[in-house]
């Protein structure tokens, strides 16, 4: 299901080639609309976005934490540079939004979700986001949403060599190398990433004493580091690829600003390496794929005040089939079988853990007109040997006048989560006897796309949604002195999330205004619940920027507001609210074949003082420049 | 012109009532009372001071705050008041705070200690700090409130007690003894093994050391009371607790050092003179979640914390001796130890 999409659209571009290969002044613009095929080439009913090439490009030495905070309205819960970052999608837990590589799901096993400070954005060709219900078309736990990280061929026939060096504030180097060479039939790229940062910025620590006084963040240092191989190979209507991509990555942990360090007692290591291979056999008619993955997580985090030596390695293999066929005039039938095996190695856990999971998925997806479409998904899942309660998602999309690009979705979900390793097995409280949490998602989106004039395209998007999250684990004090996991907690979020972009190009200027605005409640249900927002979810985010292209120069200007958020259950106690202005220049030029882009960008401009997770000092003003050389050939 | 005295004095009167509701809080801090420490979720930073006075009869929350107009710090674990200072030990910001007893600004920070968690007046000038992750307890000279030296126990510790010139120190976490210290020349004399997890201990007016061995979380071994006689450093008598999932803890004693009382799904009493352990709690706990003990040493009140589900704000239950419920309070995030004024 989730190839055929990418075929399509990689059909689609490859149609486009010749006028690419002669204007080949690349211009940076947002996601180019092909109406009419828009139906076929989406799930109907679902909202989808993607931070395309243009945006990974020039975040590429920024993790997906960075680009999701500042480029969509997902809430990023972040402890401050090179600190663990979480999602927090539509007020819902950071284990309820799943990240998946090309369509594999590769959160942690063990946490049930990923630090996505540890992906850097540079190691991926698109970023998509699935909007709640839109996640159950990769496959379930995504209630929040599914982060899915694309890298896919581009069949050209040259060779690309791109060397991107960078330095920034505190102590900040970072690099980009890749290489990508091949034909229409055969396509290999590699890439490798290293960043390393000493993050010692000044801080005003207004806690520790009565004057407060200027620190300089220590232990804060990030070591990552990563490599990939994709190899593609195309035949006919099929194609093979094979992807290897390892990250390593070692952190020390600073604490907060109330708790005064020696040396270096708080330090994490990660290390993973992800193997796919994948076959796609695409006839006009039927699509038929497999996918393969092995999946391997280290993670080892050692506390020397608390006296914590953890040692934590996963290893998953992952299995994904499907077959996609036209059935009777406008539909067709998908199905999909997908496999996890999980086994973990941990001094945390009572000994070697093994947990497979098995899922079956059918849908329907029509066109009942060009202007009316549906989707119908039914997934069953087998957790070892229980057999859960179906989950299901309906979609429906109408688009309501016929000439324009006026689009009505509406989509209601059954979302099924199983329970996180630790949450089962962790030693002491680990709950061998935990159901899954379920969810039922609601959304309303309308979507509108105009040609104002030659010059002047406009993007609107709104969308309502409601999440009712129940059997949520949550762990609490038991009857003996240790907390244990049980399904007691459930959670209500709603809220409504809109967004606009405005793209005007003349002759050689391109500009590009994007804003968004997402508001959620979220709060514990229960019949004696006062419902007061979840900590640390913000009821109000926005983003905007600003851009502008002339010839060779380009400058953004980016803002990112994020409202007040909680940090007491009861409401009584919150960090406030900041607005983060951010600009972003630089010069592009073509010479020949190659290209030579310079990026100077300044995050914090106005050096704003502000906590994300209270007592954990962020950093003001900070520079970083960019350079990227690329040669074509 | 008589109206408008009646009203001017209405005013007046009215205006006053509002202003006695509103006695500032130092009035009552030098009264008597309880301080309790809000231990807040560790790294959190979230953790208060709550004060209750007997003299207003309410509870008074974030103390520390206000007063001193910064976070007390992650995790107050205890407090003792020693002179005219109170001295509240933080557990995860690695300090103590030296406040003054009826004020409580600041007057000093003692920095630089590795998870420190109760501390002991050994001799007027001088204090032991028990560490849960570190090996040694550290010396705190009283009179300039700074570190004075280590005393290397090769082992964490928890509980403190001093009685005369040595002191007693419990090995809690996965330890089974109890370290004695010659407070003269702060070096140690003696280890005494008792049962698993020394919690908490205290001293009757015998002269004999109750501690209370929570018998540790993998409930293999069962809980124990254990009856050590500080003439001779020996144990004499074990009550050990009939059943294997109880998890006992908070030994407290009266003034008279002859009723003591713990925790053990709801308060228990023991007198010193009993053979064996009670069999039912002198106050239940039902739906609640009895965290920490606390008993007033000038009128034996029984205070308990709840810390209800660890997120929200806990309680704080008053009783009377003979475990009548007297008031019930709203404190911080996870009440937690007491300190009595």
């Amino acid at each position: 299901m989730k190839y055929t999409f990418i075929y399509i659209a990689l059909i689609l571009t490859i149609s486009l080639n010749g006028q690419i290969a002669l204007h080949k002044d690349t211009i940076r613009i947002s996601e180019v609309v092909i109406s009419g095929n828009r139906m076929s080439s989406e799930i109907p009913g679902y909202r989808k976005e993607s931070l395309d090439s243009s945006v990974v490009t020039s975040y590429s030495h920024r993790t997906v934490a960075e680009v999701l905070s500042l480029k969509s309205g997902i809430f990023i819960k972040s402890y401050g540079m090179g600190g663990t970052a979480t999602p927090a999608f539509r007020g819902t837990g950071a284990g309820h939004t799943q990240i998946a590589w090309n369509g594999i799901n590769i959160n942690n096993p063990m946490l049930g979700q990923s630090d996505l400070s540890l992906f850097p954005v540079g190691m991926t060709d698109n970023i998509q986001i699935y909007f709640g219900g839109a996640s159950m078309t990769l496959g379930s736990g995504g209630i929040g949403g599914t982060i899915n990280l694309e890298t896919k061929p581009d069949w050209k026939n040259e060779t690309s060599a791109t060397i991107s060096p960078g330095i920034g504030s505190f102590g900040t180097y970072s690099g980009l190398v890749s290489l990508k060479t091949g034909n229409e039939s055969f396509q290999t790229n590699t890439r490798a990433f290293y960043y390393s940062a000493e993050n010692d910025f000044r801080y005003l620590n207004t806690v520790n004493s009565s004057d407060p006084a200027w620190e300089t963040r220590v232990n804060n240092q990030v070591k990552n580091k990563g490599l990939m191989q994709e190899l593609y190979y195309r035949w006919q209507k099929s194609v093979l690829s094979a992807r290897i991509w390892y990250q390593s990555s070692d952190r020390n942990l600073p604490s907060s600003m109330l708790i005064q360090q020696q040396g270096t007692p708080e330090r994490q290591s990660d290390e993973s390496v992800r193997a796919m291979f994948s076959y796609n056999l695409d006839k006009s008619a039927s699509v038929l794929y497999f996918t393969g993955a092995w999946l391997m997580n280290r993670l080892d985090y050692v506390n020397t005040l608390a006296s914590i030596d953890s040692r934590n390695i996963s290893n998953s293999l992952s299995f994904k089939a499907g077959a996609e066929k036209n059935i009777l005039t406008a539909s067709k039938l998908k199905l999909a079988i997908s496999e996890e095996l999980n086994e973990v190695n941990s001094n945390n856990y009572g000994g070697r853990i093994i947990r497979n999971t098995t899922a079956l998925s059918a849908s329907v997806e029509s066109n009942l007109s060009d202007r009316l479409g549906t989707n119908i998904l039914v997934r069953e899942i087998l957790d070892e040997d229980k057999f859960l309660i179906p989950d299901f998602s309906a979609g429906l999309q109408f688009r309501l006048l016929d000439a324009e690009e006026d689009i009505l979705k509406a989509n209601i979900s059954r979302n099924s989560k199983i329970p996180t390793l630790n949450d089962l097995y962790w030693s002491p409280g680990g709950n061998p006897e935990l159901k899954n949490e379920y969810a039922y998602i609601y959304e309303l989106t309308y979507e509108l796309r105009r040609k104002i004039s030659s010059s002047i395209n406009i993007k609107y998007s709104v969308s309502a949604f409601r999440n009712t999250i129940k059997d949520m684990v949550q762990w609490r004090p038991g009857a003996y002195s240790y907390w244990t996991a049980e399904n007691i907690r459930n959670v209500s979020s709603m809220g409504v999330e809109t967004s606009l972009s405005a793209k005007y190009k003349l002759n050689k200027f391109v500009s590009v205004l994007e804003a968004s605005y997402s508001y959620t409640r979220a709060y514990d249900d229960g019949s004696d619940s006062e419902k007061n927002q979840l900590m640390y979810v913000p009821e109000n985010i926005a983003n905007a920027s600003w851009q502008f292209i002339y010839k060779t120069l380009y400058t953004s200007w980016k803002l990112n507001f994020t409202g007040d958020r909680f940090i007491t259950a009861d409401n009584t106690k919150s960090l406030p609210a900041y607005l983060l202005n951010g600009i972003s220049s630089g010069y592009k030029i073509k010479i020949k074949d190659s290209l030579i882009d310079l990026n100077l960008n300044i995050d914090n401009l106005f050096d704003v003082y502000y906590q994300s997770i209270a007592y954990f000092p962020l950093p003001g003003r900070t520079y970083s420049l960019k350079l990227l050389i690329q040669l074509n050939k | 012109m008589r109206k408008f005295f009646i009203l001017v004095s209405v005013l007046i009167l009215v205006l006053s009532c509002t202003k006695i509701n509103d006695k500032p809080i130092d009035t009552y801090l030098s009264g008597s009372g309880v301080f309790i420490l809000n231990e807040g979720n560790f790294r959190s930073g979230n953790g208060s001071l709550s004060y209750y006075s007997y003299d207003s009869a309410k509870i008074y929350n974030d103390l520390f705050l206000n007063i001193n107009k910064r976070p007390l710090g992650d995790v107050p674990n205890s407090m003792v008041i020693f002179g005219d200072m109170a001295y509240i030990v933080v557990n995860n910001s690695g300090k103590i705070e030296v406040v003054n007893k009826n004020t409580l600004l600041a007057q000093s920070t003692i920095d630089d200690l590795i998870s420190p968690r109760n501390m002991a007046i050994a001799t007027n000038s001088k204090a032991y700090v028990t560490s849960i992750y570190s090996d040694s307890i550290a010396i705190i000279n009283l009179n300039n409130n700074s570190i004075s030296g280590y005393i290397n126990l090769r082992r964490t510790s928890e509980a403190i007690v001093v009685s005369g010139s040595k002191a007693y120190i419990s090995n809690w976490v996965g330890g089974n003894e109890i370290m004695v210290v010659n407070i003269a020349t702060d070096k140690v004399t003696d280890s005494i093994q008792v049962g698993a997890e020394p919690e908490s201990m205290v001293l009757d007016k015998n002269g004999m050391l109750w501690v209370l061995c929570n018998g540790g979380w993998m409930r293999t071994t069962p809980a124990e009371m254990n009856i050590i006689n500080t003439g001779t450093n020996k144990v004499v008598k074990e009550l050990v607790f009939p059943d294997k999932q109880a998890s006992p803890s908070c030994l407290n004693i009266d003034r008279n050092g002859e009723n003591m009382y713990y925790l053990d799904g709801g308060v228990r009493q023991l007198n010193i003179s009993s053979s064996a352990l009670p069999s039912s709690p002198l106050i239940a706990e039902s739906e609640r979640y009895f965290y920490k003990l606390g008993i007033n040493p000038s009128n034996s009140d029984i205070f308990v914390t709840d810390a209800a589900d660890y997120q929200k704000r806990g309680y704080v239950l008053q009783y009377r001796k003979d475990g009548t419920l007297l008031s019930t309070l709203t404190a911080d995030i996870i009440p937690g130890l007491m300190c009595f004024k």
